[in-house]
């Protein structure tokens, strides 16, 4: 079955992110001078205002920062899935993403939560970047 | 020790207009409306306001909203300040404030603050109405949003509640008591959309949204406008309607960082807010007497109750009764009209108008006795933005 949910919508600057999780890495951005991970993407340090920084791959391990039940439906090819678990996971190299959680019951998500990061091949061309239990 | 500019301005007009699913106008004619209504409530001719400032609420976003044009609209020419403000929902407050400087300083003599929105459609739901503004397929990272089903405010806020009650141990039922408190409220309130009363029950059986908010976690979405009008203290004396004057102003912008060293959920800009308004004031936490505060959702009343400094973080659900519903059950004075929840959702305005109705003592049924000190608030964004009014009845 084809796959209708939202994908993303890379641009110029993001692009090298998005090829990277079709390669299974997760890439953040890094800013030498403040010592300093930073996402989503920005041009410039939100900490020294520094435009200096190159990617760099995250192990992809953190914690359940918080997360919610879903059930309103705003989008209809989210229908089926409804309620749907959403999460915010606070990486260990700092950022905090919003993403989805996989391979876990409901009842057993809680704040503080380790996990790790899975790969969702969802079509030939997008991988999305959820998370598991580590 | 308070500021010099404790007492010397006030909100002298108060005009809120007919709310909620009111069809077939825009966002000007309800600002023409508030306006009208709040001349003829503070005693003043339209040619004494000289002073415009234009809050748009969501219809701001979708391209329909007032703004700089609203002067044409209400033929307003002998204006000395003019702005379209924006901090989301801290921008009534920041309104109230501009206008107090501006009108202490001698740059106006009134202004009129004006919220207006029209967002409700015949036909349509406020969820479309809300979750519909602004969603034009974003590019870039911001498009993993609704790759993985993020959606709307409710889900930011859901987000940050959900962090707050785990660390405290805030259950659902903790925020049905705010709900129908609030509720409670609103029942004595002509202005409010929502009149019915509640129990919490029906708090439990109303429908989930993004869990942990039920339907009744969330504040309405209503078609209408607020026009409060500022001007100094002792023009506001001689005029028709009894004066709230402005003791404390304050703001805190604590942004939205999404990295470790921030914390979201459990801390907002109240604090800094608060702690700006209470010194220009000279007052603090022990002498507030009733509380208006942004409520957008339940949990947004309980952060903000602790962030003032008014119950120990994690406490706040403690000046709740177990049961509200029960008439015997003494109410906590917060959102003393129902608040966004249950009566009209002005963005700022929801608050700084009931605070001024409290101040004036002219909440009928809904009065609360001793309003010496009301302490209101605006919050926009997800916690990343805030503003602080407190007013009071007396001068001084």
């Amino acid at each position: 079955m084809a796959y209708e949910k939202p994908l993303p919508n890379p641009d110029e600057n993001t692009q090298p992110f998005f090829d990277g999780l079709k390669e299974h890495k997760l890439l953040l951005q890094y800013f030498p001078s403040a010592d300093h991970y930073q996402y989503p993407y920005s041009d410039r340090c939100y900490k020294d205002w520094s435009t200096d920084w190159e990617w760099r791959e995250s192990a992809g391990n953190g914690e359940v920062y918080t997360w919610v039940r879903m059930h309103q439906l705003y989008h209809p090819s989210w229908k089926a899935e409804i309620p749907y678990t959403l999460a915010v996971v606070q990486l260990d190299e700092g950022p905090r993403m919003h993403t989805n959680l996989v391979r876990v019951p409901v009842e057993d998500v809680h704040v503080g939560m380790r996990v790790k990061i899975h790969f969702d091949d969802v079509t030939d061309e997008f991988t999305l970047p959820k998370f598991e239990p580590a | 020790m308070s500021d010099p500019i404790r007492g010397q301005t006030a909100i002298c007009g108060l005009g809120i207009t007919e709310m909620g699913k009111v069809y077939g106008h825009d966002a000007s004619w309800f600002a023409g409306e508030s306006i009208r209504l709040a001349v003829e409530d503070a005693g003043l001719q339209k040619d004494d306001i000289d002073g415009l400032l234009v809050n748009p609420g969501i219809t701001g976003m979708m391209g329909s909203g007032i703004g700089i044009p609203l002067q044409g609209y209400l033929g307003l020419r002998n204006l000395r300040l003019l702005n379209h403000m924006n901090s989301y929902g801290a921008t009534a407050s920041a309104m109230v404030q501009y206008a107090a400087f501006a009108v202490h300083h001698g740059m106006a003599n009134y202004v009129a603050c004006i919220f207006s929105d029209a967002p409700l459609q015949q036909g349509g739901s406020a969820g479309a109405a809300y979750g519909g503004a602004g969603r034009r397929g974003p590019s870039g990272m911001a498009s993993l949003m609704p790759a993985f089903g993020f959606y709307g405010a409710n889900t930011s806020y859901a987000l940050a509640a959900r962090r707050y009650m785990e660390r405290y141990g805030i259950t659902n039922n903790d925020l049905g008591r705010v709900s129908v408190t609030q509720r409670r409220y609103a029942v004595d309130n002509p202005h409010a959309t929502m009149r019915q009363p509640l129990t919490l029950e029906d708090y439990h059986n109303s429908r989930w949204i993004v869990e942990p908010f039920h339907l009744l976690d969330c504040c309405l979405v209503s078609n209408g406008a607020v026009c409060t009008i500022v001007t100094t203290a002792e023009r506001a004396r001689d005029l028709k309607s009894s004066p709230a004057y402005i003791w404390g102003m304050g703001q805190g912008h604590p942004g939205n960082f999404p990295h470790a060293e921030v914390e979201v959920g459990t801390t907002s800009g109240a604090t800094i807010a608060g702690e700006t308004a209470y010194k220009m004031a000279g007052v603090g936490p022990e002498d507030v007497d009733i509380c208006e505060f942004y409520d957008c959702y339940t949990y947004t009343v309980l952060r903000t109750i602790e962030d003032y400094g008014l119950a120990k973080p994690g406490e706040a659900i403690g000046l709740y009764p177990e049961d509200p519903a029960d008439p015997e059950a003494e109410l906590p004075t917060i959102n003393t009209g129902g608040g966004q929840l249950s009566s009209y959702y002005m963005w700022g305005m929801t608050p700084i108008s009931e605070g001024v109705i409290q101040a004036r003592g002219s909440g009928g049924d809904r009065q609360i006795e001793k309003n010496d000190i009301v302490l209101c608030s605006g919050n926009g964004g997800t916690l990343d933005t805030h503003g602080t009014l407190i007013l009071s009845p007396n001068a001084n």
